[in-house]
């Protein structure tokens, strides 16, 4: 019989060995960035994006908007991030782990129960990739907890490209 | 069982478990890269080029080419240029030929490559050009993405991710 330390033992190294250097990492950018969002009773939005570890996202990358045309969206409160100091870029503040977006909707259309947010981003894997600019879009309905999430479009969607900000 | 022969198996099972844990990490197996698939008419596809025109990679047939996906926002990619740089003034006499493939907007990539003095061609694109990067084996449209393709024309090598100098030297050297 196998004793119980050495079992035990041979777990936590599996484990060890298995989790340890995971921050080194690439995933395909669906897993590294999630995002989902929902649209509560009182016309407040929360965004929340949830970075891998290994993984970041530039807060200045990060934009959001609404369709149809007709809705108004607040300025949106991020949290700080942190700062760091990038070799080509200077000071820029990025985000990991869990990032909550919040803001208001100002003007709905009348009639409409809800709208398509759509969430541009950006970001890059420690282990020294960067992703091209992103855009999800997602259906958010008044008074549904929390949105099914759309699937992140196969390529990267020429208009966040093709956005001056994000070709600096 | 004895102590020895109980620490042997300690270590022989840890030492297991940890190649174990190791192989199944993806991060142990990332980046990916030596996927040397070409994919017919790699060369031939049209991007802009950074002067206004357009150009293709099929002008530099015949080198041994170093293709490299880059952008203005990705701060891997300009960390590796410089090296590039120097790679082409040292081994282009040889026929090595560097070429970057921007995805980015034309106005950001011109006034960089002057202050970087690239010495090399550039070809602009962004969806054209993230689809030709996928097609060479980059399914995560991430960059930097490099390519090494040999005189034939022939993808010998591509890399996801920064290299350096030593590396890409040992990968182009048998090929020039």
């Amino acid at each position: 019989m196998i004793p119980l330390k050495l079992f035990a033992a041979t777990l936590a190294f599996f484990l060890l060995a298995a989790l340890a250097p995971a921050g080194a990492a690439v995933l395909p950018v669906d897993q590294a960035f999630r995002v989902s969002g929902r649209l509560g009773e009182d016309g407040q939005i929360t965004v929340r994006l949830r970075v891998a570890p290994g993984h970041y996202l530039y807060q200045d990358k990060l934009r959001f908007s609404a369709e149809p045309a007709g809705v108004t969206l607040g300025a949106p409160r991020l949290p700080p991030g942190q700062e760091i100091d990038d070799e080509f870029f200077g000071r820029v503040r990025i985000y990991r782990g869990e990032v909550e977006a919040r803001f208001a909707v100002q003007r709905l259309p009348p009639g409409a129960a809800g709208l398509t947010l759509v969430v541009r981003f950006q970001g890059c894997a420690d282990a020294g990739v960067c992703y091209t600019p992103r855009e999800q879009r997602l259906s958010l309905e008044r008074g549904r907890p929390e949105t099914a999430v759309m699937r992140p479009a196969p390529g990267p969607v020429t208009d966040a490209l093709r956005e001056p900000a994000l070709a600096r | 069982m004895s102590k020895t022969r109980q620490a042997f198996l300690f270590i022989a099972v840890a030492l297991s478990a940890l190649a174990a844990g190791l192989y199944f990490n993806p991060a142990t197996r990332q980046p990916p890269q030596g996927t040397a698939v070409t994919p017919a008419g790699f060369m031939s596809v049209s991007l802009a080029t950074p002067e206004g025109g357009k150009g293709s990679l099929a002008a530099w047939k015949g080198k041994v080419m170093v293709v490299n996906f880059w952008a203005t926002w990705c701060a891997p990619c300009r960390k590796e240029i410089p090296d590039f740089v120097r790679m082409q003034q040292r081994l282009g006499a040889q026929g090595l030929q560097f070429v970057g493939v921007a995805v980015d907007e034309l106005e950001a990539v011109r006034p960089f490559l002057q202050t970087l003095g690239v010495n090399y061609p550039n070809l602009v694109g962004q969806l054209d050009a993230l689809e030709l990067a996928r097609s060479l084996g980059n399914e995560m449209g991430a960059l930097p993405f490099t390519v090494v393709v040999d005189r034939s024309g022939r993808v010998v090598q591509t890399i996801l991710g920064a290299t350096t100098e030593a590396r890409l030297e040992a990968i182009v050297s048998p090929l020039l």
